[in-house]
């Protein structure tokens, strides 16, 4: 569908990039779902905040997502469902197309960022470093979800985040951290391949 | 824009219910309290309903040392008043889909053998705390009703009005006390005296306080309890 409303190209600039269809799909599922995910996160998180426990610190209203607890854990455990689904199938996609080998963040990454005087290159070095990073910490908002949400029955899982208040807190940096990923994310794709780049991610 | 929409009859009403998914009543997070968010709910607790049961088990669940019980943490939820019951009148009735109902005292639940288990209590606003309950069994319970083999649910009635109802196998699991004792001290009003729901395997919403009945059901009735009734999803495992 993207080719065929391309513009004409100039013959200097190189072929715009173009995702594949399973990738802008993964792409726009994961910052849907995600996007439910935080503002109803943040419902919850306000009927007893994480920080102060009752009368402690809360989110100011518009940054909610379903109006009251009940509503935010209706839209938290509907979303979970695309969120968790979507990285499973991408991660297997990943893992048995093996495009794992080539596609992530490796010691070649690191080496030009450390050693490297080509400005274009270590952007392009960083870049993979940062969306590498952030497939970790979402799982682990996966895992630490799952351990909240059924302490009793995946007690095992939950013994790994030590205590009650050290799980809620892993759980919630997940929001901080995918913001701040968003942020780099969005920077460097701008300066390593354009708005073409970016465009070409969406559309 | 083209809206693709099946042939089936929809109402100006739902398409402004749905098109707030699309608008910017999403983004600002102002779609709030209502329709839309109550379908979201609806669609996805079948769903979440079968991932729970399939998580329940009968084993129980692991608990922890007297040492490691956080009294302070176990906050006070109650929707109404605090009932003051007199334990010397106090009668459990146990009805509706058994082959013996029956009415019991307080001495009489006492003389059955006593549990003693020291859990994590998880409330739904995400507070939690680890508590010891001690109490009977309400599987021993049910064994005395014997309920009839259509029996799937039990409905709880308590004292201040609260109702609850539960699947039951949850209400089977071996952890699933009627309990009248709480940190080693006999139960308080404020945390549900005489007789209270206490389990590892339910959020506390669940765990109904001053129970006076429990009623046997083969199907679930309109009111399903007093939170689910006003949005709550139903089965509230953990």
């Amino acid at each position: 569908m993207a080719s065929s409303s391309m513009p004409a190209k100039r013959s200097k600039s190189p072929s715009a990039p173009q995702q594949m269809l399973l990738a802008r799909i993964f792409h726009w599922v994961n910052i849907i779902s995600l996007f439910i995910m935080m503002t109803s996160g943040l419902q919850i998180y306000n009927a007893n905040p994480v920080f102060g426990g009752r009368g402690g610190w809360s989110f100011p209203s518009f940054l909610l997502l379903g109006g009251w607890l009940g509503g935010g854990r209706n839209w938290h455990f509907a979303a979970m469902w695309f969120f968790a689904l979507n990285l499973l199938w991408y991660g297997l996609y990943i893992f048995i197309t093996r495009r794992w080998k080539n596609r992530f963040a490796s010691s070649a990454d690191v080496k030009v960022l450390k050693a490297s005087q080509n400005i274009k290159r270590k952007n392009y070095a960083l870049h993979r470093l940062v969306y590498t990073v952030i497939l970790p910490i979402l799982v682990l908002s996966i895992l630490s979800g799952l351990a909240m949400y059924k302490p009793a029955q995946l007690y095992w899982l939950s013994a790994l985040f030590s205590n009650w208040q050290t799980l809620r807190v892993v759980h919630f940096l997940a929001i901080p951290t995918v913001i701040a990923f968003v942020l780099v994310h969005s920077w460097l794709a701008l300066k390593v391949g354009g708005l073409r780049l970016v465009k070409s991610m969406f559309f | 824009m083209g809206l693709f929409v099946p042939k089936l009859s929809l109402s100006r009403r739902q398409l402004l219910q749905w098109s707030g998914l699309t608008g910017v009543s999403l983004l600002m997070g102002s779609c709030d309290g209502e329709p839309l968010t109550t379908q979201v709910g609806k669609a996805f607790e079948p769903l979440n309903l079968r991932l729970q049961e399939l998580l329940l088990s009968q084993h129980p669940v692991p608990e922890y040392s007297i040492k490691e019980i956080e009294p302070d943490k176990l906050l006070i939820n109650t929707f109404d008043a605090t009932p003051q019951i007199d334990p010397a009148k106090f009668q459990l009735k146990i009805d509706g889909e058994v082959k013996n109902p029956l009415q019991l005292g307080m001495l009489d639940i006492q003389r059955l053998p006593s549990t003693s288990m020291v859990i994590r209590h998880v409330c739904v606003e995400g507070w939690s705390a680890i508590v010891q309950w001690g109490g009977v069994r309400l599987r021993d319970l049910v064994t005395l009703a014997q309920p009839k083999s259509n029996a799937r649910y039990i409905f709880f009635k308590s004292a201040d009005g609260y109702y609850e109802s539960w699947d039951i196998a949850s209400a089977l699991h071996p952890q699933t006390l009627m309990a009248y004792q709480k940190n080693g001290q006999p139960l308080s009003a404020d945390n549900g005296a005489p007789l209270r729901l206490a389990s590892p395997v339910k959020l506390g919403y669940k765990q109904s306080k001053w129970v006076t009945q429990i009623t046997f059901l083969t199907e679930l009735v309109p009111m399903k309890g007093y939170w689910e009734d006003l949005g709550y999803e139903w089965f509230g495992g953990i």
